[in-house]
């Protein structure tokens, strides 16, 4: 096992390592740029390294500054988190190369569903069914798109090719819509990753995101830990997520499951990963991608398998073989996480500030993980998600209950933050159904979208 | 030697930025060495005096810019340290270990008291394996030197105060 893990991150995931580490008996090193002198998980690691100014391409992507700084400070091993550099497969080999145990699948791996039509086209020869899109290697220019448009038939959902985070993504309901937009996804695409490459999907009206969580040891054993239902996005970005999804049945989550991992198996995947799985209102599925990371809403897995992702990781990443077989996987009740924001719920614009007055909620069944305390100034620079209330319980319908006294009692002063937006959804009749697909919160979007001049329109309906 | 003549030569010194200076001659040898942590001249004859460095100048300067003061926190807790107007840190650009020469065997490249030039190496900081040379940011006079030899730095860490002018 690791005597000193690097972890190259902030906020929620950063403290959740550690933690991790904690456990395992693993001294951490946390780093932190000059705007995260006070964060939480520079005053909980074992040693802290300041690696560079606020800017995050100059401190938590700058590569040297975190090699170095875990070489100087004599770290074994580095864990990414989400975001940041952990999906940088540059990132993984320079580790490797220094010496250094990336806590995450190997460089290749990143690097390929990295790819996303390269991973379309590996998923399709290995039988795992893809979405209708773009064949080949993508498109770059509007009239190749256009033929692909053609092809598919309207709607169709743009894409990055290097995508991620919703960035460089757009419905296109028409010819006129997709010579619009394709243009600004590109070059959003291009400000994000770097890349003009694009890729067309067809885009499916009702359908629900479910993926399935995937562990895999570096002796080929894979195992999928069920699914989480992911269909309540703003703009591409995850709001709520739940597990096990309200429709699937025990026999759709066999076939997706095995669908997952064979897809992580083909390539001879290690690590955690995640299958994303569009569910069409027919009960087809098509793989959407895959990411090579931890996810933000793991814990809503961990909740209901009761496995410690995080500890897996490392311990994979250690060399251990996994110390359970697929079969010995259960499934334990309903998990919901709430992915709180700094932000204000109905301008949807980022709320930074200090906090004073934080209470979090507590009791049975419930978890919150936070990097938040009184006196804490949010900074302007970073991800708005300051914390994660995830609910346990027996059924579903406990579970609702559950989040909504648990949201009731969780008190932030000093920022504004998207808990109201929470509440309404536990309160949604076709939420407490379980009949949402990923235009739901578009319904909460429209009427606010449209009286603010800052926000563009809502396009995720 | 006559105090007159060693009174010529300190100002020799400080006019430019030498630390140490020995001489020898018909009547004698004389080392005059400049700042308070310089090694001292325990040993040597009593016929060689030991000078202390002018250093009104700057205790004017520090005098001066009493009302102007800043401060800069130090990362072991030792309290903030004190800076005149004229007092710059010299912070660590990168993280990395911070070596005060270029060999273990050679001198430092500065000591507390030595004179610098803009642009002249002061220290290195080694990072990823890479020997970074760290150049003073302006001419003066180093005052202080805050990390410790072969020791991690990170980013933004204060290493050294040097007085410009």
């Amino acid at each position: 096992m690791f005597k000193k893990l690097l972890v190259a991150n902030r906020g929620t995931i950063a403290i959740r390592i550690i933690r991790a580490c904690r456990e395992l008996g693993i001294q951490t090193v946390a780093v932190f740029s000059t705007a995260d002198k006070d964060a939480l998980h520079v005053r909980m690691a074992d040693e802290s390294v300041c690696i560079g100014p606020p800017a995050a391409e100059d401190s938590y992507l700058n590569i040297p500054s975190i090699l170095s700084a875990a070489l100087t400070y004599g770290a074994d091993a580095i864990h990414p988190g989400y975001g940041f550099l952990s999906e940088n497969g540059d990132f993984a080999e320079a580790c490797q190369r220094s010496g250094l145990q990336f806590v995450g699948p190997r460089a290749r791996h990143i690097r390929l569903m990295g790819d996303k039509p390269r991973a379309r086209r590996i998923m399709k020869r290995a039988g795992v069914p893809v979405l209708p899109g773009s064949e080949g290697k993508g498109v770059t220019e509007v009239r190749d798109a256009f033929a692909d448009a053609k092809r598919l038939g309207f709607p169709v959902l743009i894409k990055a090719a290097a995508g991620g985070g919703g960035k460089g993504m757009r419905v296109a309901r028409n010819a006129k819509e997709l010579v619009r937009l394709f243009p600004v996804a590109r070059a959003e695409s291009e400000a994000a990753f770097g890349s003009r490459t694009m890729y067309l999907e067809k885009y499916l009206e009702n359908s629900r995101h479910v993926e399935f969580q995937i562990l895999a040891d570096n002796e080929r054993h894979v195992l999928h830990l069920g699914e989480r239902n992911c269909s309540i996005q703003r703009r591409h970005q995850k709001v709520i997520e739940e597990s096990p999804c309200p429709v699937l049945t025990a026999r759709m989550r066999e076939k997706m499951g095995k669908a997952a991992v064979r897809a992580a198996d083909v390539v001879g995947y290690s690590n955690v990963g995640t299958v994303e799985f569009l569910l069409a209102p027919d009960g087809e599925f098509y793989f959407i991608e895959m990411n090579t990371r931890i996810q933000v809403e793991h814990g809503v897995t961990e909740m209901v398998t009761a496995t410690d992702l995080v500890k897996e990781s490392i311990r994979i990443a250690a060399g251990e073989p996994l110390g359970f077989k697929q079969r010995q996987v259960t499934f334990n009740g309903n998990a919901m996480e709430f992915r709180i924001y700094a932000e204000d719920p109905e301008r949807h614009l980022p709320s930074p500030g200090v906090v004073s007055n934080h209470h979090p909620p507590g009791g049975l069944g419930v978890r919150v993980e936070t990097a938040l305390y009184d006196g804490y100034r949010v900074p302007v620079h970073y991800d708005p998600l300051i914390a994660k209330l995830i609910v346990h319980a027996d059924t579903r319908d406990l579970a609702i209950a559950r989040a909504r006294a648990a949201l009731r009692e969780y008190l932030i002063d000093g920022i504004k933050t998207n808990i109201p937006l929470h509440m309404k959804i536990l309160h949604d009749p076709d939420f407490i159904r379980g009949s949402f697909s990923t235009n739901f919160l578009s319904r909460y979007e429209r009427a606010p979208a449209h009286e603010d001049p800052v926000a563009p329109a809502a396009k995720a309906s | 030697m006559e105090a007159r003549e060693i009174k010529a030569l300190i100002a020799l010194m400080h006019d430019h930025g030498l630390v140490e200076l020995e001489i020898e001659d018909k009547k004698g040898k004389v080392r005059l060495v400049r700042g308070t942590a310089a090694p001292t001249a325990a040993g040597e004859s009593n016929s060689v005096p030991r000078v202390a460095a002018p250093v009104p100048k700057a205790q004017k300067g520090r005098a001066a810019a009493a009302s102007a003061k800043s401060t800069v926190a130090t990362r072991d807790g030792s309290g903030p340290l004190e800076l005149a107007a004229n007092q710059k840190v010299i912070e660590s650009p990168m993280v990395g270990t911070f070596y005060r020469a270029a060999s273990p065997d050679a001198a430092p490249f500065v000591e507390e008291g030595s004179s610098v030039r803009k642009g002249q190496p002061i220290c290195i900081i080694e990072a990823m394996k890479m020997m970074n040379e760290i150049e003073a940011p302006a001419s003066g006079r180093i005052v202080k030197i805050l990390a410790e030899n072969a020791q991690p730095v990170e980013y933004g860490q204060a290493l050294m105060i040097v007085e410009v002018g």
